[in-house]
């Protein structure tokens, strides 16, 4: 096992909802392009890529086949990883596992969507379409939403539950989420990559409909198109290639079951529970050599579809007591200047290329270590140890890394 | 002068279509439950090794990870784990009136089934607090034969 | 390499044009029947790695239904979307890592009943250029890949119907296979029909539902597990650009680059002599020449004197696919992870009617793409060292 670090970022110029002007490899290039322009490296100092998307999205079937001259990839190793909301983590986590294992020295990994080639509604409704199909063949009411075993929770599906469940447990009130809505947009309206740039206030999103009560259409995230490359390498290369490195000290991943819309062999987890996170952490915080998150953490960057999650997963990541993370927020500790600064590129909730959402958590706390952040959303604190996470499938999926100013020692 | 690439976007059209795909779904489970309706009655699976009720049932506990096969009936009653009230449609339309719909805990199951609440104020819907089942007049063995879930 | 990797267990279905069941049981079995003939349970593997494709189920994120079935409730998981190599090799390098000590590869295809793979393979085209012309599909580029090698190097339909006819003959003997005739001949070849010419329907892959599972483990607790471990000697892959025009189509520009780096790493310097059988992933017969001749099992050009000589037969100078290989069943995300089951089995002398004698090394192949446009090499080995 060996040290490996994050050298280098590049994101598309924006993050935004039509791309128009350029097309599927022509966009993810030019997150490639921007991190080499960034690191001053080229092409031939890559040893191998990782590559995700989720390919539904834009239906192309591999299409890091398509792009491989785009993404300077001929001639050069190249993995496909995809796993629903967190591929853009678990595409960074193989570049890691890439170096650490001694294979390759120095690797790249891209994620991306460009969400507006296809209909993401029919991307999502591609998860359960099957099984729903039979559900309907049983009788259940699938638009009616009558009688048992409907989807539920509306169109916001079982965000709505999980949201509600949250604040029971929590003691939050629902105008904690409104204040978690701002707090992030705002966040997001310093930051030059994010999707939704407007300063809001508490009121601009108390002004939205609700949708699926508790959640307002304010407190949903947008889709976006968007690509972002980053690259990873080993102690000895990064020593030579890079000023400033954000080493990736600890690493975790585990998988629940599909607990919504999973009707058809009965779901077993409240969406609010997340064990599964708990077990992610508990793997990365160990690796990191973290006993206690809530102290040793100085940054984190939540992967929230929703914006309520940042505050449970807070609770959920030990970076709060349970019930404790909407306290935080009224105090201000969760503010860019706060103590515990959340989501301060203002979070998936601002900007949602599916692929790359779990991946620019961890690339905006690379950024942040590195005090590297273009944009006005640069953390005044110092930022030594940085926890990033992404969430997925059908609310089974955790990922979390924890980047650091120093090297784990080995 | 030299020739020089402009902006050159075309929006082409193309699908990704389901209807080409024959799916092969495991539907014991579902069909074990459907068909109990009939009679009034919900069954799922019990994990012989772990107790886990699962409804509508798996073919293996994933627990234990073992096959399971035992029928276990489970009350229609039970509890709200959590619960939504849908105000608007899908692409955001309002709706003409509310409807609650809930993760509902059923009495002898460990696992979560959706069902609507009717109520007469939505605000009276808390977690944790006791439905019961409301059967069709004639239950026909489908998933409607559950209407809805009330307050008990 | 660090910490050495082996495979310690492996299980693959029946290779069926319908398995006749859904995927979710097809892999729960398959696995929980590895685990007990291993003597093992979930809580041994520490890492789940999925080898499925969005397209090929028909579902956004595949793994979503696949991960309880295979055992990784409450596991580190994650999903590879390529051939099947290229998950194990993603397997062995998160053991490389030091993390973990076990994993369980797991991929499955329902290619025979539940998709089209022509049409799966529609969706690879270029969406605005290529989708949009309707020219271009797999059979179609296939063939201009087997024109062009047979141009160049002066070899004939009757070449490819020998290939065809060996692996047949071949697949005949594997149970697991799907497609097999015990008594082909080239004439028996020769009598399908074109469906584009000079590819036949019997040069080409069967539509195939399958799955396959292999257990991985560190040097640290293969002996424990087995005692006959297989060891992941070296591993490459490559990618090249994705126009036909581009490449040369009569050879395997990243197969070659791909095999460069398995063979560097298991140090291995001259292929055709210290590789005892192989297991390519070839979807069309015309592909077996040039896979072969990339990964230097055989020289430049040779297509037509292995097939008058008889050279990759079971019995041959360099046994290919004693399996019957991509035309005895080619379940996609599977294939790969069946050639390295299959190539585990012949190390193993465990592959009864088709063991090739003495075998110590073997070489693992899988492709992606249009003409094979990414391909992956896996060199595995009976001793440690």
């Amino acid at each position: 096992m060996r040290n490996v670090g994050i050298i280098g970022v590049g994101y598309t110029p924006v993050f935004v909802s039509k791309r128009k002007d350029v097309n599927l490899a022509e966009m993810v290039s030019e997150s490639v392009e921007a991190v080499f322009r960034n690191t001053g490296l080229s092409p031939d100092d890559i040893d191998a890529i990782t590559f995700g998307n989720m390919q539904t999205f834009e239906g192309v079937n591999l299409p890091h086949l398509l792009m491989s001259e785009h993404i300077r990839a001929v001639d050069k190793p190249i993995i496909r990883i995809a796993t629903g909301g967190t591929t853009g983590m678990s595409t960074l986590q193989a570049a890691y596992y890439y170096v650490a294992s001694g294979i390759y020295d120095v690797v790249l990994a891209v994620s991306w969507e460009k969400q507006s080639e296809g209909d993401s509604q029919v991307g999502l409704a591609g998860i359960v379409m099957p099984e729903a199909m039979v559900m309907v063949q049983h009788g259940m009411d699938l638009l009616g939403g009558r009688g048992m075993g409907g989807m539920g929770g509306g169109s916001t599906g079982a965000a709505a539950y999980q949201a509600m469940s949250y604040l029971h447990h929590s003691g939050a009130d629902p105008e904690h989420i409104d204040k978690m809505a701002a707090l992030e947009r705002s966040n997001a309206a310093l930051n030059p990559y994010a999707h939704l740039r407007k300063k809001t206030t508490v009121e601009d999103v108390q002004a939205t409909p609700f949708i699926s009560w508790p959640l307002r259409y304010g407190h949903t995230c947008p889709t976006s198109d968007g690509a972002t490359a980053c690259i990873v390498a080993s102690e000895e290369k990064a020593a030579k290639l890079a000023d400033k490195v954000a080493w990736i000290i600890g690493v975790g991943c585990c998988t629940s079951d599909p607990s919504t819309a999973n009707f058809i062999e009965g779901q077993m987890t409240d969406p609010a529970d997340q064990t599964v996170c708990k077990i992610a952490a508990k793997k990365a915080y160990e690796m990191a050599g973290i006993e206690d998150p809530a102290k040793e953490i100085d940054l984190a960057e939540l992967y929230d579809g929703f914006a309520h999650q940042s505050l449970m997963w807070l609770e959920k990541l030990g970076l709060c007591k349970e019930g404790e993370a909407h306290k935080l927020l009224d105090r201000g500790v969760l503010n860019i200047d706060g103590d515990l600064p959340t989501n301060p590129s203002g979070g998936v909730f601002s900007t949602n290329a599916i692929g790359s959402s779990a991946m620019n958590r961890a690339t905006e706390c690379a950024l942040q270590i590195m005090r590297k952040i273009e944009g006005e959303h640069q953390v005044p604190k110092t930022v030594k140890k940085a926890l990033a996470h992404g969430w997925g499938g059908l609310f089974q999926y955790v990922t979390v890394m924890i980047l650091s100013d120093t090297p784990r020692k080995i | 002068m030299a020739f020089q690439m402009g902006e050159e976007t075309r929006q082409v059209q193309a699908t990704w279509d389901v209807t080409t795909y024959n799916y092969k779904v495991d539907g014991r489970g579902i069909k074990l439950l459907a068909d109990g309706m009939k009679d009034k009655k919900i069954l799922g699976i019990r994990c012989h090794n772990c107790g886990t009720v699962y409804v509508p049932g798996p073919p293996f506990c994933r627990k234990c990870y073992i096959p399971i096969d035992e029928i276990a009936e489970v009350k229609d009653s039970g509890e709200v784990v959590s619960f939504a009230v849908e105000m608007a449609d899908v692409r955001g339309n309002p709706l003409d009136e509310v409807r609650v719909s809930g993760m509902i805990k059923l009495d002898g199951s460990d696992t979560f089934i959706n069902g609507r609440i009717q109520v007469d104020d939505w605000h009276d819907v808390h977690i944790g607090m006791r439905v019961k089942a409301v059967w069709v007049p004639e239950p026909q063995g489908n998933l409607s034969d559950i209407d809805h879930f009330e307050p008990i | 390499m660090e910490r050495k990797v082996a495979v310690v267990g492996y299980a693959m279905t029946r290779q069926a044009s319908d398995i006749g069941v859904p995927r979710p049981i097809m892999l729960f079995e398959l696995v929980k029947g590895l685990f007990d003939q291993m003597g093992i349970t979930r809580d041994d593997i520490d890492t789940f790695v999925l080898c499925s494709n969005d397209f090929q189920c028909g579902r956004t994120i595949s793994n979503v239904f696949e991960d309880t079935p295979v055992g990784a409730y409450m596991k580190d998981e994650t999903k590879v979307e390529a051939d099947g190599v290229m998950a194990v090799m993603y397997g062995a390098i998160r053991i490389m890592s030091g993390l973990y000590d076990t994993a369980l590869v797991v991929g499955n295809s329902l290619g025979g009943s539940e998709f089209r793979p022509y049409l799966i393979m529609d969706y690879q085209l270029h969406p605005a250029y290529d989708r949009q012309l309707g020219i271009l599909n797999e059979p179609v580029t296939a063939a201009l890949q087997a024109k062009a090698y047979m141009e160049k190097y002066k070899i004939t339909e009757d070449h490819l119907n020998k290939i065809a006819a060996r692996l047949l003959r071949n697949a005949a003997k594997n149970p697991f296979a799907l497609r097999g005739k015990e008594d082909a001949t080239p004439e028996y070849i020769a009598s399908s029909e074109y469906l584009y010419e000079p590819l036949r329907e019997l040069h080409c892959y069967p539509f195939t539902d399958g799955a396959c599972a292999v257990v991985l483990a560190s040097d640290k607790r293969a002996k424990a597990l087995t005692d006959k471990p297989v060891w992941i000697k070296g591993f490459g892959d490559s990618i090249e650009g994705y126009f036909l025009g581009d490449r040369d189509l009569s050879w395997s520009r990243s197969a070659k680059v791909a095999a460069d780096r398995a063979y560097r790493m298991a140090g291995i310097s001259n292929p055709a002599k210290e590789i005892d059988v192989a297991e390519i992933s070839i979807k069309f017969a015309s592909q077996e020449p040039i896979i072969c001749e990339a990964l230097g099992l055989f020289p430049e050009g040779s297509g037509a004197e292995v097939a008058d000589r008889g050279l990759a037969e079971i019995g041959g100078e360099m046994p290919v696919c004693p399996s019957g290989g991509g035309l005895g069943a080619y379940p996609f995300s599977a294939m790969g992870l069946i050639r390295v089951a299959e190539c585990a089995k012949q190390i193993n002398g465990e592959a009864g009617d088709i063991q090739v004698k003495d075998v110590k090394t073997a070489v693992a192949h899988g492709q992606d793409g249009f003409c094979a446009q990414h391909n992956a090499v896996m060199v595995l080995s009976s001793e440690e060292g």
